[in-house]
């Protein structure tokens, strides 16, 4: 050991009582800089600063707001469903390749080009460099790249709903042979722009995705070790490793799918005899896809999950005032939930007519993995438990959040179990058990983290008042769409049916299903009150103070507010503790910024991390 | 070796836990760039991780015999046919150039311009024997034997897919890797490491560095061929 | 990009590079050798890894440096693969299954 990790050792050591004499400078110190400072580009033009811009918070902004895009077109798209399903024949244009074109094409849009670009893309962006203390990323310039990419594989994506045939109606899990067979609608030119969408999007993530794991390994600041960052970043990372591992398959079933398309290889498609004639392709095997797909697919589902349980577990610390309970435990659930996300994939595949002994295997590594999760769940809980809590925007996004998400998780039990699965299988019991889970859970975060950190970005509150109308809407009207979607399931509606036509389920199923087009309608309007609340803010928002929520964490303590390009000014921040230090006993002030040196809170018992 | 404190961090497994506690840095030492080009291989080879174990999947479950690589890369010497020989001097070839790129890295931590500027364009000569090489063995497979992505005449159709999916993919990383190769060693030669002039476009300085994340990522595409080698002409 | 930086030790003996490379050039023509005699069935898989494992091995150790690096960063790349064996392994399972499942029905008739 050297003299330096000694010295930085008894650094650590509880400032509890005044035996530490003095504040003198031993119990503050902090290893001197490991690296020279970074090199920034700094832009001169409108187009360097706005367009092509290095920085990593215009670029998260530019991910957002493209995110953004795409999810409204995703929302129209499901309130097209909606009225087809709510009530059938009404317009004429719904037809039933255009309802499967919209299914897959809200599938994709949500998941991929909405939540995880924003989620990483857009609070990665912005949040990492701020919250670990550095100046920007650190290939500003790959991040850039990335963006455009990204840009580039959204321009792809939308292009396809112009091409002849229109988008793919596949589902948005691809499925072939289906989805490159005529027959589905897109299967000539839909299908292929999915495709290169899906792998450009896959490559510019890669160029984002390294910049943000080796800002987050190798570009914090002094006194910033791993289990000092806010949870936001361990989500944020973990759930970017995730993504660096999972999309390759992606990558490579798009490209495999590509070519059996393209050249007429047989890679996922079986001998097929299509209207008496044998078709080409030969000896492919399609659960090949489906393995590949959800190889993907699952940690996919954690890409999304991990962020927001991060970002809520930040926004509960802060707005209950209360440091966060048990932040190890959530840290290594969050490393335990990533890990284990490799291998529970084929639970979505136990109809697929996969090896029968899978079942037991995944059955058994999806009940394990709710481990973590659960302990997350209590952990926010314990958090919440006789705290100072303000019942503010943000609070009432992450209770919503946390009230959606164990409805959702509880279902995924249900659906973990392969016998319980296995009727419930395609039925609006899956549809509501994934919306809930990873639509709307991560959504009320989404919605929170951006009521808490709007003042950061704007330097101006979003407006409190329409922030509650947004949220009432949004959370009994989800509640009002998803929950009898249950029901549904329970009664064998099956999904991704056009129309019921004459069966049965028409006669007890269509009240329900009107009413949940209503709430759907109704609940996507909502979203306007705050798209208008978001623009309404930039001007006529009320001002900001620095720091407007008392938090510790480093983003609040930028010299500006919004923080200029480089962040810190000056001298970059000097980390002393973790970011939870709320209300600490014998602390003059409620809260200890993370740069507070133990010399200035000597009475203070705070936690030694 | 310019900081001090690296030299007296313990190593092994109690590093490892000092290195994960630690503030700044959890690599230490570690370049951003050297350990960005680590993830991203990380990430490559899942990527060709997926492409074996799908090529893999798929032989496993065809009914048809899957052709024997032995045979159909095989060429005649003299009357004589001789099993695999062009594989055989391709994978020579690559880790010839492999152990030049070895060198080359070598060179560059001593700051030997010239050393490593040559051996750095042996290797991008030694790629690009390889590349080529790989072309005359595409065309051979595809005039004279007949094999396509589609169909082949010795066996199951796969076998072809495979085959130029999995080389296509690994000979794009070896000619990206060519390309890089010759633009480096202009600029090993030209003195931009030992000047710190900065790049065209990221207008970052120019470091010695990096020649060994260059060779990192030489040295994984040779890793790679060592499994295709094995997975698909051996198996 | 932070540019004065450098690894440890960074410098190794020509020596050791010159070897590593006689022997990757060894163990190739070894497993060149496997297909030249035509050694079939489970002689000729395990060989056939055991020549690639050694191979990866010297080049990962050596020439891309990881036997010298730091734990922290051989751990982080080496503990992922995990992932790519379980991968594999079901995939064995699956494939075998799914050729039991064509032959049963081709046989059976479905």
């Amino acid at each position: 050991m050297s003299d330096d990790l000694n010295i930085k050792k008894s650094s650590k050591i509880k400032t509890k009582s005044s035996s530490v004499s003095g504040g003198g400078t031993d119990i503050d110190y902090v290893r001197p800089a490991e690296l020279p400072e970074q090199d920034l580009y700094h832009g001169h033009s409108f187009i360097t600063k706005w367009i092509f811009c290095q920085d990593a918070k215009v670029i998260g902004i530019q991910y957002t707001l493209t995110a953004v895009f795409t999810g409204v077109v995703g929302l129209i798209l499901s309130w097209m469903m909606r009225m087809q399903l709510g009530f059938p024949e009404l317009f004429p244009f719904l037809t039933a390749e255009s309802y499967y074109q919209f299914v897959t094409m809200h599938g994709m849009i949500m998941v991929v080009y909405l939540l995880t670009a924003l989620f990483l893309g857009g609070f990665g962006n912005y949040l990492i460099p701020l919250m670990v203390g550095a100046r920007d990323m650190v290939f500003p310039y790959v991040n850039m790249l990335s963006y455009w990419m990204f840009f580039v594989a959204v321009v792809v994506l939308m292009a396809s709903f112009f091409v002849p045939g229109g988008p793919t109606g596949s589902g948005w899990t691809l499925y072939p042979p289906q989805a490159i067979l005529e027959g589905t609608p897109g299967s000539e030119y839909g299908i292929l722009l999915m495709l290169i969408s899906l792998s450009l999007f896959v490559i510019g993530f890669t160029m984002g995705g390294l910049n943000y794991v080796i800002t987050i390994l190798q570009a914090r600041t002094r006194g910033m070790t791993l289990m000092r960052m806010p949870l936001t970043i361990w989500g944020i990372f973990t759930a970017t490793v995730l993504a660096l591992l999972a999309f390759p398959a992606l990558l490579v079933s798009s490209i495999m799918m590509t070519l059996d398309k393209v050249l007429g290889t047989s890679f996922f498609m079986p001998t097929i005899i299509k209207a008496g004639e044998l078709l080409s392709y030969d000896g492919g095997s399609p659960i090949l896809f489906q393995h590949l797909f959800w190889f993907f697919g699952h940690p996919e589902v954690y890409i999304v999950a991990l962020p927001a349980f991060g970002i809520v577990s930040d926004l509960i610390s802060v707005h209950s005032r209360k440091n966060i309970f048990g932040y190890r435990m959530m840290v290594w659930a969050i490393v335990i939930i990533g890990a284990l996300s490799f291998f529970v994939w084929a639970h979505h595949m136990y109809v697929s007519g996969m090896t029968p002994w899978f079942g037991f295997f995944f059955a058994t590594t999806t009940l394990i993995i709710a481990v973590p999760t659960a302990l997350k769940v209590y952990n926010w809980i314990l958090t919440l438990w006789r705290g100072n809590i303000r019942l503010n925007t943000v609070m009432l996004f992450c209770l919503g959040f946390i009230l959606t998400f164990v409805n959702g998780g509880i279902t995924g039990i249900f659906l973990g179990n392969v016998v319980v699965d296995v009727p419930l299988s395609d039925t609006y019991f899956v549809i509501a058990h994934f919306h809930m889970v990873m639509g709307i859970a991560p959504l009320m975060v989404i919605f929170g983290a951006i009521y808490h950190w709007y003042p950061l970005i704007t330097g101006r509150f979003l407006d409190e008042k329409l922030g509650k109308w947004h949220f009432w809407t949004t959370f009994l009207g989800a509640y009002s769409i998803y929950f009898p979607m249950h029901y549904l399931g329970f009664i064998g509606v099956p999904r991704r049916y056009f129309e019921m036509y004459d069966s049965p389920y028409v006669t007890s199923a269509v009240g329900m299903n009107e009413f949940i087009s209503v709430a759907a309608f109704i609940v996507g309007a909502a979203q306007f009150i705050f798209f208008f609340n978001v623009v309404r803010s930039l001007r006529l928002g009320k001002r900001a103070e620095k720091n407007p929520w008392k938090a510790n964490s480093l983003e609040w303590l930028t010299p500006s507010m919004p923080p200029e390009h480089g962040n810190f000014g000056k001298e970059l921040p000097v980390v002393h503790r973790w970011a939870y230090d709320y209300n600490v006993p014998g602390a003059k002030k409620d809260y200890i910024t993370q740069t507070t040196p133990p010399s200035e809170v000597l009475g203070a018992e705070v936690e030694k991390t | 070796m310019t900081d001090p404190t690296l030299d007296k961090l313990p190593d092994g497994f109690k590093g490892m836990s000092s290195d994960m506690g630690s503030d700044q840095t959890t690599f230490k030492g570690v370049n951003w760039g050297k350990a960005m080009m680590w993830i991203f291989l990380l990430s490559d080879t899942f990527v060709f991780s997926c492409f074996l174990v799908a090529y893999m999947k798929v032989r496993a479950s065809v009914t048809e015999p899957w052709p024997y690589p032995s045979e159909v890369f095989g060429l005649e010497v003299g009357g004589v046919p001789v099993p695999l020989l062009l594989i055989a001097i391709m994978t020579f070839v690559l880790i010839t150039s492999s152990g030049t790129m070895a060198l080359a890295v070598k060179f560059g931590y001593e700051k030997n311009r010239k050393m490593c500027g040559l051996f750095v364009l042996l290797t991008a000569i030694g790629g690009l024997t390889f590349v080529g090489m790989q072309a005359f063995e595409w065309s051979k497979l595809i005039f004279h034997d007949g094999v396509r992505p589609w169909g082949n005449p010795f066996g199951a159709e796969q076998f072809g897919a495979f085959f130029f999916m999995i080389t296509g993919f690994h000979g794009t990383h070896v000619s990206i890797g060519v390309i890089f190769l010759f633009i480096f060693a202009r600029k090993v030669f030209r003195g931009d490491f030992d000047t710190g002039r900065r790049g065209y476009f990221t207008t970052m300085k120019s470091n010695y560095v990096a020649i060994e994340i260059l060779g990192l990522y030489w040295h994984f595409v040779d890793l790679v061929w060592v499994f295709i080698f094995a997975f698909f002409y051996l198996w | 990009m932070n540019d004065t930086k450098k690894e440890q030790s960074t410098t190794h003996k020509i020596g050791i590079y010159l070897w590593i490379w006689g022997l990757l050039f060894v163990l190739s023509f070894f497993s060149y050798m496997v297909d030249w005699y035509n050694f079939q069935g489970l002689l000729r898989w395990s060989l056939i890894l055991i020549f690639m494992f050694l191979k990866a091995g010297l080049i990962m150790a050596f020439f891309m440096h990881l036997f010298w690096e730091r734990y922290a960063l051989v751990n982080v790349l080496l503990w992922p693969m995990t992932a790519i064996a379980g991968f594999l392994c079901l995939m064995i399972a699956e494939g075998k299954y799914t050729v039991f499942t064509r032959l049963f029905y081709f046989f059976t008739g479905g």
